[in-house]
């Protein structure tokens, strides 16, 4: 048997873990920058606050029904998402548990006895709640896709189910397939849902009963052969290995206001470039190809290659790298060649491409002895980031006052990461 | 030198460590005599945090605990998995505020005491919205202001 864990409204319930007063009450939380609504809270979604809505045009209702809005605090979201994970851990063994986005978390079942299962995994619903006080809803079934069917009902009905559904019977699973339409399976696309109700298959149940030689020709090969199987119990998708390096790393953000001053755009992208390469370093990872783009606000004339209303253009390095100067330099030239005066920009990115491992980490002995330093101090600069938080090293070229930094109006404290911002209790 | 040794203290802070974490001196050939003695430097983590992801900081910001020695301006650890009981100090959710309180409960009814006799006890009947939200396993007091000082300023 197979496990998701996912945690109820995760932004909304991060922010009430120290907001004991918002319970029951409607809330949502922002996106970066204030500009949409990624989080709401069961109340909230009632009211009829729309997942993904512009902030500006739910106002008006957010206002006149007292919703409590914040801005991302994703300092306290990572912790949060940690602690959630590590109690998993610490319950079922870590080779068991897949994490699979901030708030979800895929658990094999498999060494727990079918008589039981109800039971343990009410223990370990309650257990995380208890331990970090975030609410999480269980999904147990044969297969990761029936899984989510189960997580998917039981939260719809917290009431009844207390947030846990354990499919152990092929009556409860075509009972909870026949409740569950095509566009809310695990996999299956808008433009498949499309199709499928063309096809009058409308619900899960209609979709199990299609053969595998049917999905094969009708809905994406193999993949659609791995969805019915997974409908049927039959595991096709399995427990992956965590910790994937990743083959590209982006730093993107918008500006918290437009900018149109050249200076300031370097000092975001060098700041984005020392972000990205902090995460190629704790892959332990170097990256060869460097790219830089920048948004401007209205539709500019460009003599660069346009891609929708971007412009970007990227360099190949001599040598992969993950020292930070060595990127900033580059990528700083890069702006020199996209920027245009007159211009005004809300946003830039930075992407590492070409990523290999890092062979300056061990001390390469063929690399002249400085560049084994550089990786040294960079080691430093990291762990001291890590230690005293908000880059207190950096380097130079990302500036001193960050204008352009993003707009968080709304932020709670840092209460679980940060000394000077911890809960006050009286 | 393993590079890695540097992240390790900020990282694990417990006694997750290696026998090839403790570097040795850097004499070619034989190591110090005092190498076969090294092991990892006392933590305050091993034994202040017993269970780290339930194990929240707050800093106190009353003298309602007074007499219990916890003053304004300390830190309180919280461990969340420890279940409340008579006579232990809690953070407590009362009517959507948090607290730190003594909860005490005998046979027929409960309350949240503070350990100062200026403050009035509350009673936890029907009218109250109460819930433990953890359970406080510790006090750090700063004695030297100028480390006070250093503390709050991150």
């Amino acid at each position: 048997m197979k496990a998701i864990v996912d945690c109820n409204s995760f932004y909304c319930s991060c922010e009430r873990l120290f907001r004991p007063d918002l319970e029951n009450k409607p809330v949502i939380v922002l996106s970066n920058n204030d500009g949409c609504i990624i989080s709401r809270s069961d109340e909230a979604k009632k009211l009829g606050v729309q997942m993904a809505g512009p902030y500006f045009k739910a106002k008006p209702m957010i206002e006149k029904y007292g919703v409590t809005t914040f801005s991302s605090n994703y300092h306290l979201y990572g912790d949060l998402s940690w602690r959630v994970m590590e109690t998993l851990r610490m319950l079922v063994d870590k080779e068991n548990v897949e994490v699979y986005s901030v708030d979800e978390a895929f658990v094999n079942m498999e060494h727990i006895p079918a008589e039981t299962l109800h039971f343990t995994t009410k223990e370990i619903k309650e257990t995380i709640e208890m331990w970090t006080g975030i609410k999480v809803s269980i999904g147990v079934a044969p297969t990761k896709v029936l899984s989510k069917v189960a997580n998917r009902l039981s939260k719809k009905n917290k009431i009844e189910t207390e947030c846990v559904m354990v499919l152990d019977s092929e009556e409860k699973i075509n009972d909870a397939l026949q409740r569950t339409s095509v566009e809310a399976i695990w996999g299956v696309g808008y433009q498949y849902a499309i199709k499928l109700r063309q096809l009058r298959i409308n619900t899960a149940l209609d979709l199990k009963r299609m053969s595998t030689s049917w999905a094969h020709r009708h809905l994406g090969g193999v993949v659609g052969v791995r969805l019915i199987k997974e409908l049927n119990g039959e595991p096709a998708i399995e427990m992956e290995d965590e910790l994937i390096n990743k083959k590209m790393i982006a730093t993107t953000r918008m500006f918290g206001e437009p900018v149109k001053n050249i200076k300031d755009i370097k000092e975001a992208v060098a700041t984005y470039t020392s972000r990205a390469a902090e995460k190629l370093r704790r892959q332990n990872s170097a990256a060869k190809t460097i790219s830089v783009f920048i948004v401007p606000k209205e539709e500019s004339h460009t003599k660069h290659f346009h891609h929708g209303p971007s412009v970007g253009t990227y360099i190949h390095l001599p040598v992969a790298t993950s020292i930070t100067n060595e990127l900033i330099k580059p990528a700083v030239q890069l702006v020199d060649r996209l920027f245009e005066e007159g211009n005004i920009y809300k946003k830039a990115g930075v992407m590492l491409s070409n990523i290999v491992p890092d062979t300056s980490i061990q001390g390469n002995l063929f690399l002249p002895e400085i560049k084994n330093n550089q990786r040294l101090l960079m080691n430093m600069i990291d762990n001291v980031n890590f230690s005293m938080r908000d880059d207190v090293l950096k380097f130079a070229a990302s500036g001193t006052t960050r204008d352009w930094k993003m707009r968080q109006e709304l932020r709670s404290e840092r209460y679980t990461t940060r000394w000077n911002e911890l809960f006050e209790i009286k | 030198m393993d590079n890695e040794t540097f992240y390790r203290s900020a990282y694990d802070g417990s006694k997750k460590f290696h026998q090839h974490d403790i570097q040795t001196a850097n004499a070619t050939g034989f190591g110090a005599a005092a190498d076969d003695y090294m092991e990892r430097g006392i933590d305050l983590n091993e034994q202040l945090v017993i269970n780290k992801p339930a194990t929240y900081f707050f800093r106190m910001n009353s003298n309602a605990m007074e007499t219990a020695n916890i003053f304004t301006g300390d830190i309180l650890i919280v461990d969340r998995s420890i279940k409340a009981a008579n006579g232990k100090i809690i953070v407590a959710s009362v009517n959507g505020d948090l607290l730190v309180r003594r909860f005490c409960q005998n046979f027929n009814k409960a309350m949240l005491c503070a350990d100062n006799k200026k403050f009035k006890d509350i009673q936890l009947d029907e009218f109250t919205q109460f819930q433990s939200w953890g359970v406080v396993t510790c006090c750090i007091h700063l004695i030297d202001p100028s480390l006070l000082a250093f503390n709050n300023k991150d």
